[in-house]
């Protein structure tokens, strides 16, 4: 290595120090902290203080409340995200074609991304009134439980999720859709497809990289949801929308089981970073990430 | 500047002696009375027509020469101060002196060792003149943790008119006020009129409800031998009448969602014959423009036939001093006047929401007659009780919510949600005691 070559390189370090200290102060050691939190028994109020190893990891494995709760974030995850995608994508087409009012419905999309999801959260807890609410009164004057049945309560929370975050897939996708050349389309009309074909074989695989990100985005998004099932059930009725995320803060902070519930929290972590991976994974095939 | 400048060594000694004469002061001061302080005072902003907060924050301050108090507030929602004060006073953090904390939070907060203990202070005839629920829920372990300042009591509203068109009294059992309501209803044969509405929702309000059916049922949460559910079958009874009040259609099946608003809004809108509420509805209720104005009555918590009398939980917020404060003298001396007479008379005076614990001021001719209720609201916190004084309360709380709700929406028998309760809770109370 030549003088000069030593020097370019501890440049190069000096440079990426910042970064690399914040990030490892920011987010690497208070990740080691929870992770070894974890390993412990920890409740100030009874001044415990020990370590207990796997315990409750092991704990976790037989609990009827956190399996219950990792069936509700996969489910909530799961049926959010796919819905969000495909009206994502139909409401994109569908801005494209508008020719009148088109500022004002891009006002009206940003306008329910750009609310607090506290007062998302509110506003559909007047909707779902059982019998005052918007949507009772448009089903007929039906009395739905929304909120308060167990079989009802998830997806009430699923369709508010995504009434709030469809338009970030929409404008995502409204956003591509405009950078499309005009020229391909006319291609696609010369070689006489038709517009079923058009959208199947143009615009789709055209759209297709950038649904992957929104993908990747709203499923981490949908995974770590709190504010939502929070404000508007409390994770009930009888725990049926009780999110990882609710039970991990429900043991940190209000019981204050510090070691259990960031045990709670390794576990929503460990997932997180399992499907990342795996969208990394299928974003690395399509070109799209280094 | 104007003149010749001295010479700089005169300046030297100049600033020296004055440093001196400074440090003197400050030693002096200290001997004759305390040195300046600044208090900081953590609450959450008080609600109302006008805000008397600054105006008692400075009258303490003139009490009190050197004394500067800063008040810094905190949200309304109890779950974010709960966070708020839990990593704050688990950090030892000296940011704040004095606090104001959720009843069902002091025996926790301290059983951690974060709360000043005001015994060397407050002595019990100080706390004498406050309702009994409240000294209950401010002392631990036969120590003060905090002192009384504003109360709730769960009540029961019921619509005077209709109980006076048919000829009712309002109801001193769940069983009476159950079989009014039927009556009531099919009388009227209006199909938006409901029965009685209640917080069902998974949540804090929830275990008030339920806790009130237990002691109406002459049962407990917690026994006096802090045995969990000590008397399985009379809760069983008490959830089993819950969830009945929804099957029997006597409340809209979606109180098992309802809230304190969710639930109030109705009533307010005269579509519902009982209410079980706190204090601060009944304000909604007899402002101008409300379709209930003059027409809604209070009455104490029912029992359950064969049970016992009914009684109101109790909430509301106490004041407490950080452990970690520098300045506990002044942080109690501002607790204490904050509690005191004048402090609660301005801060009923002024139409909050709150009411206040000195049971004196709910006879005082002068606010009596700006809120006539105050006498009736009286009676009723003094007969209240408090949710179980425990440091564990937070974790018995979250715990039975889960399945007080599974009992009530029918996901889970009483018995099963209840036992599910028990062995849960034995577990994790079993390995701390």
């Amino acid at each position: 290595m030549t003088a000069r070559q030593r020097a370019d390189r501890l440049a190069g370090l000096a440079f990426v120090a910042p970064a690399a200290l914040t990030v490892a102060g920011l987010a690497l050691y208070p990740g080691l902290w929870v992770l070894w939190l974890s390993l412990q028994q920890r409740i100030p109020i009874f001044g415990i203080t020990r370590f207990v190893g796997l315990e409750h990891y092991a704990f976790l494995g037989s609990d009827p409340r956190f399996w219950n709760a990792v069936r509700v974030t996969l489910v909530f995850t799961g049926a959010s995200v796919a819905l969000e995608l495909v009206l994502g994508l139909v409401v994109a087409l569908a801005l494209q074609r508008q020719q009148v009012g088109r500022r004002l419905a891009l006002s009206l999309l940003l306008l329910a991304w750009a609310l607090p999801s506290v007062v998302t959260a509110k506003l559909f807890e007047w909707l779902y009134h059982p019998s005052a609410g918007l949507v009772n009164v448009l089903l007929g004057g039906r009395a739905f439980n929304w909120l308060g049945d167990p079989s009802l309560a998830l997806p009430g929370l699923i369709v508010a999720d995504v009434w709030r975050t469809m338009p970030f897939v929409a404008l995502l996708c409204y956003a591509r859709l405009l950078t499309i050349p005009p020229e391909v389309y006319e291609a696609a009309r010369v070689d006489g497809a038709g517009r079923l074909a058009t959208l199947t074989s143009v615009t789709l695989p055209l759209v297709r990289p950038i649904l992957l990100v929104a993908l990747l985005f709203r499923t981490l998004d949908a995974l770590r949801a709190f504010d939502l099932m929070y404000v508007l059930t409390g994770g009930g009725p009888a725990g049926t929308t009780e999110t990882l995320t609710v039970y991990a803060y429900r043991s940190l902070f209000q019981t204050l089981q510090l070691g259990f519930g960031a045990a709670i929290g390794v576990v929503i972590f460990a997932i997180v970073m399992a499907i990342a991976a795996g969208y990394l994974r299928a974003l690395r095939r399509e070109g799209l990430a280094a | 500047m104007g003149g010749p400048a001295p010479a700089t060594g005169v300046v030297r000694r100049r600033a020296a002696l004055l440093l001196l004469a400074l440090a003197l002061a400050g030693c002096a001061e200290r001997r004759d009375g305390p040195a300046p302080v600044t208090l900081v005072f953590k609450h959450a902003k008080i609600l109302g027509p006008s805000d008397p907060m600054p105006g008692l924050l400075r009258d303490f301050e003139r009490r009190h020469p050197g004394v500067t108090v800063r008040s810094e507030p905190l949200t309304w929602t109890s779950d974010e101060q709960h966070q708020f004060y839990v990593i704050n006073l688990d950090g030892a953090s000296p940011t704040f002196d004095v606090l104001m904390l959720d009843v069902i939070w002091v025996p926790e907060f301290a059983q951690a060792g974060w709360l000043l203990d005001l015994s060397p202070w407050v002595t019990r005839e100080e706390l004498a003149p406050h309702f009994p629920a409240a000294v209950e829920a401010a002392t631990w372990g036969g120590r003060v943790w905090g002192l009384p300042w504003n109360m709730n009591v769960g009540v029961v509203y019921y619509r005077a008119d209709l109980l006076a068109k048919y000829g009712l009294h309002p109801p001193t059992t769940w069983e009476a006020l159950a079989e009014q309501t039927a009556r009531i209803r099919a009388g009227e044969g209006d199909r938006r009129l409901d029965g009685v509405l209640w917080q069902g929702k998974q949540y804090e309000g929830l275990v008030c409800n339920v806790l009130e059916h237990f002691w109406g049922s002459g049962t407990a949460l917690l026994g006096p031998d802090a045995r969990v559910l000590p008397d399985p079958s009379r809760a069983e009874a008490a959830l089993t009448f819950m969830r009945g009040l929804v099957d029997r259609g006597l409340s809209p099946g979606w109180v098992t969602a309802g809230d304190e608003e969710l639930t109030r809004r109705p009533f307010g809108d005269g579509r519902a014959v009982f209410l079980r509420s706190w204090p601060y509805a009944l304000d909604l209720f007899e402002q101008a423009g409300s379709p209930v104005r003059g027409r809604v009555g209070i009455a104490a918590l029912p029992g359950h036939a064969g049970g016992a009398t009914g009684a109101g939980a109790t909430g509301g917020f106490h004041l407490a001093v950080n452990r970690r404060s520098r300045h506990a003298e002044a942080a109690v001396a501002l607790v204490r006047y904050l509690a005191g007479e004048s402090a609660e008379r301005a801060l009923t005076a002024a139409g909050v929401a709150l009411y206040p614990t000195r049971m004196a001021l709910y006879h005082d001719p002068e606010i009596v007659r700006a809120r006539p209720s105050m006498p009736r609201f009286h009676d009723l916190m003094l007969a209240a009780r408090p949710r179980p004084v425990t440091p564990y309360y937070l974790m018995l709380s979250t715990t039975v919510q889960p399945e007080f709700s599974a009992a009530l929406v029918g996901v889970k028998t009483p018995s099963r949600a209840l036992a599910d309760a028990r062995r849960r809770l034995e577990y994790m109370l079993g390995g701390l005691r």
